[in-house]
């Protein structure tokens, strides 16, 4: 054939590529490699024997087990839920689609910190379901209730990057292929579209494991009752007793044993998994148009997944409602006992100004790292480029509490009571699920659009903005959606590295929490839930219809809406 | 000057705002936070050049002694020392706001008489206890009762048992009562007086020997360039005016008389042995977790 | 009813709808064994749908589609495409980015049941017949555009259908590809004796390839017939324009009394071939014209507006005193253009008067003449 093959590799960002690459080190440097020496020391400080003592201590062996168990159990169980959802949700023939999907995403926007209150609430001794039915949940206290919590608290990322990765990899037309060469809808399924989709499932089941090592609301609430502790947990409480130097040295060295299990499996994940899983595209394939057959399974399969979002987000979230419009804890959730207090009290002064923190933060982050993420998700083509990924989740694995040490060991005489030190926090968290969810979308890049948009006349940034920016658009709208959920529901971090005049939300939630005021939490997670629905509903929509763009593009779409 | 404190916020701000009025000019900067965070943060400073806060005001006296023991507290009274009892006071720091660990029950279930009575059979299954690894509060408790001739850490065995279920913080297991999850539970006197003043259904009670009190202390940093504005405030806190400001928010303080909710006739208070649980709380938390796990 | 076996495919009163806009309407089509029968239509005109819905990707909205005398699809109940006996061949060649050559030729006999290595050693043999047997282990990307299409086909091939269904295959491909995958095609269905279904909006393509050619517009099915007979007889000037360039005049036509057609273009008239929907009386009527039907000498005068080297011979645009005739001359230029000249019609056809398109006159732009073959 006289048509050359398109063997070479793309260069990423002819000339700029090295600029980024620096400012991408530099980032990393500063934001994970630093605070994670600075632990280290700690860790160290004492000799080493803090090593030794967490290793020994009574119960240490059955905590990290457990540990272990939920990081892998989780992401098992998230992985297959939140993809199924996203296929299935993906058919147009789905009965009530459009609110299946608020639905299933909605778990993202109810944070961690009043998750456990408001399964509680639900299907515990006394709950909703206790009350009305007679029905409750003897094992929601315990390893299996903490399973279920964080497997629909992960499912909504899930299902966010499975939603991108459908929209940017799996066109239509490669499914109609497999079926038009004899396989059935599961086989293709199984052949063509879970193949295309790896890159993002192991990035999923990658996020969802640290994140399931490092979390520590659900299994401190749920755990605590049957004496089922977890790494996090441990390190709690050694923080609980961190006056006493030994104590604190130990919640740092958990902490750093928790960013060594993660390392151990993302080394290998990222540098050798990772490059066999993507698969680069050929050509721009129009979408073609998804396999119209009406069937009961469909309708079946649409009722499940309303159940489950019921059962996951419905009745968790009336729970939450209800603690926040009643009087007092304890009284029946009837009109006579309504009162807007508890709205009042978390909506004083200075926490509306909190909030002003909060979400500017989060704005600010989101942007950051929707570009941060990227430009370390085309760096990844290289090998050097994988490393530079990886070391950025690392402080993704780290709790918290130990992150914000870190980094006040490491800035705080420059940088001590800013909001800047908070965003510095944030950028260091979060990083990594920006770049996840963006690095999953990356290798749909063809070379030839790259090259076309130079040879046409457009500079390096024109040719970013008008040729990868739209092909993108989905990964990146998720990665800012993920990244400002996350910010401005963080609480551990922002409380830790706060001063007068910095304060941010997560300071009015513990002020509430501590009180006892359920009401007045559940308020405020009323108030942010409504805040975020607000910001993040417009940027919802913008990805769907960037999703459907990408599956069909504008010219085709007019040949299509005529030719069919 | 800052202020470092783990003080709930409404009687922190009560009394930072009231210091403020009286002294013309002054600003207190406050990092409020959970202990855990405190302590963090007060072991990040230590490393980075020191402690920033003039002034730290903790919720339990194991914490502060932790600070004390790191040479982070300096030798300091409050000048109305002699109105606060000795058990509330150390050479570096001083207990000014007090809570007392109590029993709540859901209306309508029959109280416990003593301590005691939480591991009989009426209560089986039935009772929210805070865990001592998570609250200093719990753990007073647990330093209480193990020093107490006819409990010992044998009482939490039998609390185990008899099913009680271990719990997070205080607040966790008073929101479990009110919302009918336990009968009973044991929690902070002053909360549950405020939640039973809004209605939430419950009773309060104090059983024998008495409510289990835990002071919350106040002390002044080596912090290199003090602020005189440092000694000022906590003295302020310690006196009978600062006092007053938080028996408003509905705290118990350490001037006998001042305020918080009135116990009710016949309640009787004690209190832990804290020097002794100073050296002896890690291995008394251990035989605990060994009990309950965690 | 259309239960007969010998008939491959069987389309009737096929209507497909997108949102209730029939894509393809009311269309009536049969294919024989080993049958080539091109659907020729513009892009848009529902070719694709059509051959979609025979492969089962759509569901038609009313009608029926057998295959091989089974019923395969009506608006109630569809068997899924991995049930109907054909092989389709995308316009977008749509190979999974995943797979080797091998693998991706592999699938449908992994998915018919042979194992592995089996299928592998056919899918091999299929990519040497191709001529891209040494490419077995690239993956797409490591194709060119021509390389990737003939994986398409072989992909197709393997599943040994009765029906093949190529969608605009050669749509992406360059002008020397095209030749060379057609050849290829035609081998295949030749040494298979499988009956194909080849849609493009192509005319060339469609005349060379197919036994018969049914011409689509706008979703409805024009006419079938031999590549000959659309090209000579065209129902309509839609369809004429859709197998190459033409050139409609008014004219009175008659039959002429010793054979032949009678045109009057107003310098009296002229006696040519050809035939259509006549009278015997005079009537005024259209009168189609290819450009290889009329020459560059004769009774009638033009004078040239465009003229345009084609190597194999020359096309001419000519202002007559009726409208615009393109008129293909073999050989170099031997007219410039202004010049007067003289020009004749050796064969015409007549279009119908109550013809649907209302277009007087379709004049080619030169650089638009399409020039089959």
């Amino acid at each position: 054939m006289a048509e050359p093959a398109i063997t070479h590799r793309a260069r990423i960002v002819p000339r700029g590529e090295q600029a980024l690459a620096a400012v991408t080190v530099l980032a990393i440097v500063g934001l994970v490699v630093v605070p994670l020496t600075r632990l280290t020391w700690v860790a160290v400080g004492g000799g080493g024997s803090s090593i030794m003592r967490v290793l020994r201590a009574p119960g240490f062996g059955t905590a990290a087990a457990h540990s272990l168990e939920l990081a892998v159990l989780v992401p098992l169980l998230a992985v297959p839920l939140g993809t199924g959802i996203a296929l299935l949700l993906r058919r147009p023939d789905v009965p009530g689609r459009g609110g299946l999907r608020v639905l299933v995403v909605l778990p993202l926007l109810i944070p961690q910190f009043v998750l456990g209150y408001s399964w509680t609430q639900a299907y515990g001794r006394a709950g909703f379901t206790d009350d009305l039915v007679g029905v409750r949940w003897t094992g929601l206290n315990g390893p299996a209730g903490i399973v279920v919590v964080l497997v629909v608290d992960a499912a909504p990322i899930c299902y966010l990057l499975n939603t991108v990765g459908l929209a940017t990899r799996a066109q239509p037309q490669l499914e109609l292929a497999a079926r038009a060469s004899g396989a059935t809808g599961w086989t293709a399924l199984r052949t063509v579209t879970l193949p295309l989709l790896r890159p993002v499932l192991a990035a999923e089941f990658v996020l969802t494991f640290v994140a399931t090592l490092e979390s520590f609301a659900a299994p401190q609430v749920l755990g605590t009752p049957v004496g089922y502790s977890t790494v996090t947990t441990r390190l709690y409480t050694d923080l609980a007793f961190g006056s006493d130097p030994n104590s604190f040295r130990d919640a740092v060295t958990l902490a750093l044993g928790l960013v060594l299990v993660a390392a151990v499996i993302l080394v290998p994940a990222d540098l050798v998994l990772a490059p066999r899983l993507g698969s680069r595209r050929t050509r721009q394939s129009p979408g073609g148009t998804a396999l119209r057959r009406r069937s009961a399974g469909t309708a079946i399969m649409a009722g499940l997944v309303g159940a489950y979002a019921a059962f996951a987000v419905l009745l968790p979230t009336i729970a939450l409602v209800a603690a926040a419009l009643t009087r007092a804890i304890g009284l029946a959730p009837t009109p006579s006992n309504w009162t807007f207090d508890n709205f009042r009290a978390a909506l004083d002064a200075p926490t509306r100004s909190a909030f002003a923190h909060s979400l500017q933060l989060a704005v600010l982050a989101a942007f950051a790292l929707t570009l941060l993420g990227a430009v370390l998700a085309a760096l990844e083509r290289h090998r050097p480029g994988r490393l530079l990924g990886t070391v950025a989740m690392l402080s993704f694995a780290v709790p918290g509490s130990a992150l914000a040490v870190g980094l006040l060991i490491a800035y705080d005489r420059r940088l001590g009571g800013t909001l800047t030190l908070i965003l510095l926090a944030y950028l260091a968290k979060f990083w990594a699920l920006a770049h996840r969810t963006v690095s999953g979308a990356v290798d749909r890049l063809p070379a030839g659009e790259w090259q076309a948009a130079r040879t046409s006349g457009a500079g390096p940034i024109a040719a970013v903005r008008t040729v990868w920016l739209p092909a993108l658009a989905p990964a990146l709208i998720g990665a800012w959606l993920l990244v400002f959920v996350s910010a401005l529901h963080e609480v551990t971090m922002s409380s830790l590295l706060y001063s007068t005049g910095s304060e941010t939300i997560a300071v009015a939630v513990l002020n509430s929490q501590e009180l006892g005021s359920i009401g007045t939490t559940a308020a405020l997670s009323v108030t942010l839930t409504a805040v975020l629905l607000a910001v993040v509903a417009p940027a919802w929509l913008l990805l769907r219809l960037t999703a459907r763009r990408r599956d069909i593009p504008a010219a085709r779409r007019r040949e299509l809406a005529h030719a069919y | 000057m800052t202020l470092y404190t783990c003080a709930s916020a409404n009687v922190e701000q009560a009394v930072v705002t009231a210091f403020e009025k009286a002294h013309a000019g002054a600003t207190v900067n406050v990092f409020r936070a959970p202990t855990g965070q405190l302590n963090a943060r007060v072991a990040a400073d230590a490393r980075s050049g020191g402690v920033k806060a003039d002034v730290i005001w903790a919720c339990d006296p194991l914490t502060m002694h932790g600070y004390d023991s790191q040479g982070l507290l300096r030798a300091w009274s409050p000048t109305n020392a002699a109105d606060i009892p000795s058990a509330y006071r150390t050479p570096h720091f001083t207990g000014i706001a007090l809570l007392y660990m109590v029993v709540v029950v859901h209306s309508g279930a029959v109280a416990p008489v003593s301590w005691a009575d939480l591991a009989k059979p009426q209560f089986r299954g039935t009772v929210a206890l805070p865990s001592p690894t998570f609250a200093a509060s719990a753990l007073g408790l647990l330093g209480y009762f193990a020093s107490t001739p006819g409990y010992g850490v044998t009482y939490y065995k039998q609390l185990k048992s008899n099913g009680a279920v271990q719990v997070n913080a205080p607040a966790d297991a008073l929101t479990g009562v009110e919302q009918g999850t336990y009968k009973a539970g044991v929690t902070l006197a002053n909360a549950a007086y405020t939640d039973r003043k809004k209605g939430s259904p419950i009773e309060v009670v104090w059983p024998r020997p008495g409510g289990v009190a835990i002071y919350g202390p106040i002390g002044v940093t080596t912090k290199k360039d003090v602020s005189p504005l440092g000694e000022q405030f906590a003295s302020y806190a310690a006196s009978g005016a600062g006092q007053k400001v938080m028996a408003g928010q509905g705290t118990y303080v350490t001037i006998p008389g001042l305020g918080g909710p009135p116990l009710p006739s016949g309640a009787a208070t004690v209190a832990p042995d804290w020097p002794s649980l100073f050296g002896s709380y890690s291995s008394v938390l251990a035989k605990y977790t060994g009990i309950f796990g965690g | 009813m259309p239960t007969e076996t010998e008939e491959t495919m069987r389309c009737v009163g096929l209507q497909v709808s997108y949102g209730g806009v029939p894509a393809v309407d009311d269309l009536d089509l049969t294919v024989r064994p080993g049958e080539v029968l091109a659907v020729l239509g513009a892009s848009g005109s529902g070719k694709s749908t059509l051959l979609h819905a025979v492969a089962g990707l759509v569901q038609p909205s009313s009608g029926e589609i057998w295959l091989g005398g089974r019923l395969v699809a009506t608006a109630r109940r569809s068997t899924p495409p991995e049930r109907r006996d054909v092989g389709l061949v995308f316009q977008d060649f749509a190979l999974w980015p995943h797979l080797s050559a091998v693998d991706t030729v592999a699938y449908p006999l992994r998915r018919a049941g042979r194992n592995r290595h089996d299928a592998r050693t056919v899918a091999q043999r299929l990519l040497d017949q191709l001529d891209i047997g040494h490419l077995a282990e690239r993956r797409p990307a490591e194709l060119s555009g021509g390389q990737q299409q003939r994986v398409g086909l072989a992909r197709a091939l393997a599943r040994s259908p009765r029906l093949f269904l190529l969608d605009e295959p050669t749509a992406h491909l360059d002008t020397h590809l095209r030749a060379a995958f057609q050849s290829c095609v035609r081998d295949r269905q030749a040494a298979t004796g499988a009956a194909a279904v080849y849609a493009t909006h192509d005319a060339g393509e469609a005349l060379a390839l197919a036994d018969r050619v049914a011409l689509v517009v706008d979703g409805r099915l024009q006419q079938v017939a031999t590549p000959e007979v659309v090209y000579a007889e065209p129902v309509s000037v839609a369809t004429a324009v859709l197998t190459g360039s033409c050139t409609v005049l008014q004219a009175r036509v008659a039959v002429a009394p010793r054979g032949g057609l009678s045109v009057d273009l107003g310098d009296g008239p002229v006696i040519v071939d050809g035939g259509g929907s006549l009278e015997v009386d005079p009537v005024q009527a259209r009168v189609l014209l290819r450009p290889d039907w009329v020459s560059v000498d004769g009774p009638l005068r033009g004078r040239v507006t465009t003229c345009q080297f084609r190597g194999t011979h020359t096309d001419y645009l000519l202002d007559t005193g009726s409208g615009p005739v393109h008129v293909q001359a073999p050989g170099p230029p031997t007219h410039a253009v202004g010049q007067a000249l003289t020009w004749g019609i050796r064969r015409a056809w007549v279009l119908g008067v109550d013809e649907p398109d209302v277009r007087e006159a379709v004049g080619p732009q030169p650089s638009a003449v399409i020039a089959p073959g």
